[in-house]
């Protein structure tokens, strides 16, 4: 799969490539080879995606190439994709949002307005890993702050987080059990004999 | 003299004062009641044998702001090492967001930054309506301006009255809390509640300006801008607040970018950075502000808890501007913009930032199609700023500890969620 088709009723998002994407993908295809999987350059969220063993390589390369300086890691989140009808894999996504400080904030931004358009320069680098052996290697070493977040992730979502040692939860007890943002989970009727009622609708 | 004696210490069991493994031999003579210990070598020109002390700070400590623990080794007066223990405030608000429908999803939004309500509801509908395509009216963004900005300056009063208690000054935080009060009422007035409001909706907001609450608000941009330099002169200039701020708790640049800091404190890292002006959202592009940011040629250096604090009070100032600029431009017209009862925004995805008082709040959402979102992420700001503390508070007084901590201005709603 090259890009996702634009669902009907949206504006066609063609004209509107981002530029700090565009830089990033062409950085990576032509120094990483074989790296990106997938990518979608334009719309109002444009992503890369790229294998769980070249993302180490990608983000650092972001980072200290001179035309992306992508230098700060804002956001890791993940997605749990399970197999939603037969034949499909289950997967979970990681997905990185990189924003740059140091480079000037590129004006062709500021006249692009409305709810469809991109007018934020970060940049999303996405890794999909099975949903059995869901491992990423960690980037805590390349981004500092990536801690927390990685652990947060591994707290919610169960991805594990290869080459930094043992991941502690972070906003769990250690001893909660499962992942509570992955679609399957099921909230226990109690933890340490507390019972534990979800509220109505929920 | 009646003093009880107190019990003879075995010679082999006395912890020795001195570094080395081995305690040397003391005699223990009990003079007049009081043990006295006759050391056999002279102290002078040797180290005394400490220890290191690991304990708790919080989760009930004051100067945490909220639930937060950090396990501190110390040795003596010293900081060797922490680790903040957070998680006591989970919400499972993101859980939340994937399980209700999208409208009911913003009233929990409140709840993270719990102190700057209206700034999240903001950048939350901005997400949703950015997911299903939804225009606001001008009008209704002019509204969300203004409330927001209003959130900041109560938001940075209450940040930098709260500070001064932090570092042992009671009096500013009284005088801030007096106008903070004053806004609170304000906001009371137009949302129905003083902390969380539920005032921005998907599509526009709940209700429109009377004209008494303009008057009221022209009334609380007065007072505010009337009593500002005197909090800057109880704080700022006061001598001992400079020496428990300069120079104490120094996040550079390279380190808030490495850990994600952003906001104020990135600010005062001496980075000409805000969300509002370089990558403006809603109709942050129609204002003129500056970004205060730290320099050199202010007390303390750049990145500073002196010059945090110095950046607040200088933002409380370009909110003021903002707010003026946002009431006279205000056109006529709706609130409120068309909103399908059921909202059900195509597959896709979208990631939005905006600028709230303690940092750069993003949204990450994904949608399917459905009336509830597939995953709704936030970043909350103070969960990266809380992180740094870990490097900068290393090797610190304990007291250093918490300016730092309270310099950083964490609403721990937001870091748990």
């Amino acid at each position: 799969m090259s890009t996702t088709p634009s669902p009907a009723g949206t504006p066609a998002p063609a004209a509107l490539v981002d530029p700090v994407t565009e830089r990033a993908h062409a950085l990576l295809a032509a120094r990483l080879p074989g790296v990106v999987v997938a990518q979608e350059l334009a719309g109002r969220h444009p992503w890369i995606r790229v294998t769980a063993a070249g993302l180490r390589d990608a983000l650092r390369l972001l980072r200290d190439d001179p035309t992306t300086q992508l230098e700060c890691c804002h956001l890791i989140s993940g997605v749990d994709w399970p197999a939603r009808k037969p034949g499909e894999t289950a997967e979970l996504e990681v997905v990185y949002h990189l924003v740059s400080y140091a480079l000037p904030y590129d004006a062709a931004y500021k006249a692009r307005r409305g709810p469809q358009a991109k007018n934020d320069p970060w940049v999303a680098i996405k890794v999909r890993v099975p949903r059995e052996a869901p491992e990423v290697p960690s980037v805590m070493d390349l981004f500092t702050g990536a801690d927390w977040h990685e652990r947060e992730t591994y707290d919610l979502l169960g991805v594990r987080f290869t080459g930094r040692g043992f991941v502690p939860r972070i906003l769990l007890p250690e001893d909660w059990p499962g992942y509570p943002l992955r679609k399957d989970w099921e909230t226990p009727t109690d933890y340490h004999g507390i019972p534990i009622v979800p509220p109505e609708g929920l | 003299m009646s003093e009880p004696t107190r019990p003879t210490i075995p010679a082999a069991r006395a912890p020795s004062l001195v570094s080395g493994g081995e305690p040397h031999h003391a005699s223990v003579t009990p003079v007049g009641g009081v043990a006295e210990v006759h050391e056999q070598q002279p102290l002078v020109g040797q180290d005394l044998r400490t220890e290191e002390l690991v304990f708790n700070m919080g989760p009930q400590h004051p100067a945490t702001h909220g639930v937060l623990r950090v396990v501190i080794k110390s040795d003596g007066e010293f900081v060797q090492g922490l680790q903040p223990h957070i998680g006591n405030l989970h919400r499972c608000c993101e859980k939340i967001g994937e399980s209700v429908p999208y409208y009911q999803w913003i009233p929990y939004v409140d709840r993270m930054d719990y102190l700057a309500a209206m700034c999240n509801e903001h950048i939350a509908c901005m997400a949703v309506e950015k997911a299903a395509g939804i225009e606001v009216p001008e009008r209704a963004e002019y509204c969300r301006v203004i409330v927001a900005e209003v959130q900041r300056i109560l938001s940075h009063l209450f940040a930098m009255g709260v500070y001064g208690l932090d570092l042992g000054a009671f009096t500013p935080f009284l005088h801030q809390f007096r106008e903070r009060e004053k806004g609170l009422d304000l906001l009371d007035h137009i949302s129905g509640g003083r902390l969380l409001y539920h005032y921005v909706r998907i599509g526009g907001v709940k209700r429109d300006f009377t004209q008494e609450w303009l008057d009221e608000l022209e009334a609380f941009l007065a007072a505010v801008e009337q009593r500002l330099p005197e909090y800057n002169t109880l704080l700022l200039s006061n001598h001992i607040f400079q020496q428990r701020t300069a120079g104490v708790g120094v996040i550079d640049r390279s380190a808030c970018v490495r850990w994600g800091v952003t906001g104020p404190a990135l600010r005062a890292a001496g980075v000409d950075f805000d969300v509002r002006r370089d990558a403006p959202y809603g109709v942050y592009d129609r204002f003129e502000f500056a970004v205060p940011h730290g320099h050199s040629g202010i007390a303390g250096v750049v990145g500073d808890c002196f010059q945090r604090h110095w950046v607040r009070t200088q933002e409380v100032e370009q909110s003021l501007r903002i707010v003026r600029q946002a009431l006279k431009q205000m056109p006529q017209g709706p609130v409120m913009g068309k909103v399908p009862k059921s909202l059900k925004p195509v597959a896709g995805e979208v990631y939005v930032r905006g600028e709230n008082p303690r940092g750069e709040l993003a949204v990450y959402m994904v949608t399917q199609g459905e009336d509830k979102a597939w995953r709704a992420r936030c970043r909350g700001p103070s969960f990266s700023n809380i992180a740094v503390i870990t490097e900068t508070a290393k090797g610190t007084l304990l007291a250093d500890l918490v300016a730092a901590i309270g310099s950083l201005d964490i609403v721990l709603g937001e870091v748990d969620r």
